[in-house]
């Protein structure tokens, strides 16, 4: 038996061709928004400015965070640092500039940021009237990347007795619950604000190990602490704020490739000069009576065998650290640059 | 425009008030449709004569009320009634921003992916199903009330009035006989829907006025004194367009001119079933029918709900206290 196409089957074809041709192409400029999308910064901000009154709590704020990147923010209290968070979160309308997240305006898809972005308040708190899986529960059902497994996961692992009420926990066992219901999403973005406040030693360790491990998930953290070691320790980058303005960017790694050589001089004598091959690796030299301070820049082996002629005692060597930063910054001190 | 998990989240929150209020309602209800059967109508009747001269501050005229749908209709005007309604609505209402803001809870939840829109109105789902579920309460209490009730009247001897005169004369030497009926058989449930209507619309005018009050406020405790300072002032001045004929025209300036239960209970008793809610008044002096007054309680809820959403959209969401 032989079987004829019908007639109307035809036309159809066409209209499928060329549908499909059309979803090709639609499919073509999804793929090329998304790789447009995968190309932006995790957040931008260009000249953010907020102001509250008379009072600047953000001034023409520039920065970029890129995606996988652990971002520190640092500075005094009332810097503009959780501004800055709460500004890109859409909680606060700016005065000034503009802020991306994902390539998305909070001004405008606030909704849309906070889809991107799992986040710890610094005084973060919870419904009282919950228990401690209830609350799990809650944030894992109410974000669309949440998930109630591994917050139950990383409240294991920060022993969390869940079946407590929010009410009856200590401050610490708050602040626990917390990062469990913030860490345990998928969102590409973390923002923790002080996570580490209110915890025992242990508990820190713990979750500074999270943050390494998010990651590693490709996730991007941005951590603001006033803690400097736990910057140092999960940070790529930090930023330093003071008075609402970007006071200095560090990058650890170089920060990290820095070092302060403290020694006494045997006998008086006058000051060292630096060698030209060295110019580049001593960024500072500085004599005090018999003290005498160096700073260097990058890989310190060449250093070494000038520093074993200047005749010096009691060599004391130590990375730059961020608190140098930080001191510099904040007391407006002269700057390693 | 609602969330799920929110919601489930304000019904847990709120569970405890609603069951309270309920009950209350529910059993004040029952019990005060049992004390109106206790007071023989004639024995009301005499009692209210002598309070004619205060009759401009009774919500109806004395006639009204010398039916027994009319007394258990009074049930609206309770002050245990109002008070249940406004502590649900004022409680529920000043809860949403300025409550969690206070607990220092909001910043968590809106760290979520929700929009303050979509919070609001999940909040006010919620509120405005336990409002109706609080005012279904009272109407069980008012209908089991009636199911359960027996009235017993007295019936006075058959006489004859000597036309011209006042005197009345004994057809017999009988005395007065009583009679006991159920309440069922004089007095509809249904007739009390207005009445719950009504309540329905005062409730949920409070509930957006305490909303609006919460979306602009960080202290709870700061609404909820905002909230009751504008109802003392409103009902002061609902009082004062009542107590004289020369203040009449404060009562426009007040929405408890609006809340209007026991007119519309009276309308359907002596009108039928459409005369309460007609929108138009039934001769040229009176412009607004019986129908507009909750209409327009149930439209300035919905203004101040807008209103507040409108305001928590654009306000800052100042941090944790």
């Amino acid at each position: 038996m032989t079987v004829h196409a019908s007639p109307i089957e035809s036309p159809s074809t066409a209209a499928d061709e060329e549908s499909s041709r059309l979803g090709v192409i639609g499919e073509r400029n999804r793929s090329l928004e998304t790789h447009q999308r995968e190309a932006v910064p995790a957040v931008m901000t260009d000249r953010l400015g907020k102001r509250y009154g008379t009072f600047d709590a953000l001034i023409d704020l520039s920065l970029e965070i890129q995606r996988g990147e652990v971002f520190g923010l640092l500075g005094p209290n009332g810097a503009g640092k959780t501004t800055l968070i709460r500004t890109l979160l859409g909680f606060l309308q700016r005065t000034s500039g503009r802020a991306e997240v994902m390539g998305i305006d909070p001004a405008s898809d606030s909704v849309g940021v906070r889809r991107c972005v799992s986040y710890l308040p610094g005084d973060a708190r919870l419904p009282r009237h919950l228990r401690g899986r209830a609350v799990l529960k809650f944030f894992a059902d109410i974000r669309p990347d949440g998930d109630y497994e591994a917050a139950l996961a990383v409240a294991e692992r920060l022993e969390l007795d869940l079946q407590r009420h929010v009410g009856f926990m200590s401050t610490g066992m708050r602040q626990k619950l917390a990062i469990a219901t913030v860490i345990s999403s998928k969102s590409p973005i973390l923002i923790l604000d002080e996570p580490t406040a209110n915890l025992d030693p242990t508990v820190r360790s713990q979750v500074l190990a999270l943050v390494s491990e998010a990651q590693r998930a490709g996730r991007t953290v941005i951590f603001s602490s006033h803690v400097l070691t736990e910057i140092e320790e999960v940070c790529d980058r930090v930023v330093l704020l003071k008075r609402g303005r970007l006071a200095r960017q560090q990058t650890l790694a170089d920060l990290r490739a820095r070092h302060r050589i403290f020694a006494t001089r045997r006998q008086p004598q006058p000051a060292p000069t630096i060698p030209d091959r060295l110019r580049d690796s001593i960024s500072r030299l500085t004599t005090d009576g018999p003290s005498v301070i160096i700073e260097t820049v990058g890989d310190l082996a060449p250093t070494l065998g000038w520093l074993a002629s200047l005749e010096l005692d009691q060599i004391r060597a130590e990375t730059f650290g961020l608190r140098a930063v930080y001191d510099s910054v904040h007391f407006d001190e002269a700057s390693p640059s | 425009m609602i969330d799920r998990v929110l919601v489930r989240t304000y019904v847990v929150q709120s569970s405890l008030l609603w069951l309270a209020c309920a009950l209350t309602l529910f059993a004040f209800a029952w019990v005060r449709v049992w004390v109106s059967s206790l007071i023989d109508m004639g024995q009301f009747r005499t009692i209210l004569e002598q309070f004619r001269d205060f009759e401009r501050f009774a919500p109806i005229g004395f006639d009204a009320l010398f039916t027994h749908t009319g007394r258990v209709g009074m049930t609206f005007d309770e002050p245990i009634v109002i008070f249940c309604t406004a502590i649900w609505a004022i409680a529920r209402g000043s809860d949403v921003v300025s409550g969690e803001l206070g607990r220092g809870t909001l910043e968590m939840l809106l760290a979520q992916p929700i929009s303050r829109t979509r919070l609001i109105l999940s909040h006010a789902f919620v509120s405005t199903m336990g409002l109706l579920l609080l005012v279904l309460a009272l109407w069980a209490g008012i209908a089991v009330g009636i199911a359960r009730t027996e009235i017993t009247e007295t019936v006075p001897p058959p006489s004859v009035r000597i036309p011209f005169t006042a005197i009345e004369l004994p057809l017999t030497v009988a005395g007065p006989t009583k009679t006991t009926f159920p309440m069922s058989s004089v007095v509809d449930p249904l007739d009390f829907a207005t009445g719950i209507y009504s309540l329905f619309a005062f409730g949920l005018f409070l509930l957006g006025l305490a909303t609006l009050l919460s979306s602009m406020d960080r202290y709870r405790w700061r609404t909820i004194g905002g909230v009751l300072a504008i109802y003392v002032i409103q009902l002061v001045i609902f009082g004062l367009g009542k107590s004289t004929e020369r203040l009449n025209w404060l009562r426009g300036w007040s929405f408890f001119n609006w809340y209007r239960p026991q007119q519309q209970i009276a309308e359907t008793a002596s009108g039928g079933w459409a005369a309460p809610w007609r929108l138009t008044g039934p001769d040229a002096d009176s412009w607004f029918g019986p129908g507009v007054y909750p209409l327009l309680l149930l439209a300035g809820g919905v203004l101040f709900y807008w209103l507040a959403i409108w305001v928590f959209r654009r306000r800052d969401l100042p941090a944790p206290l």
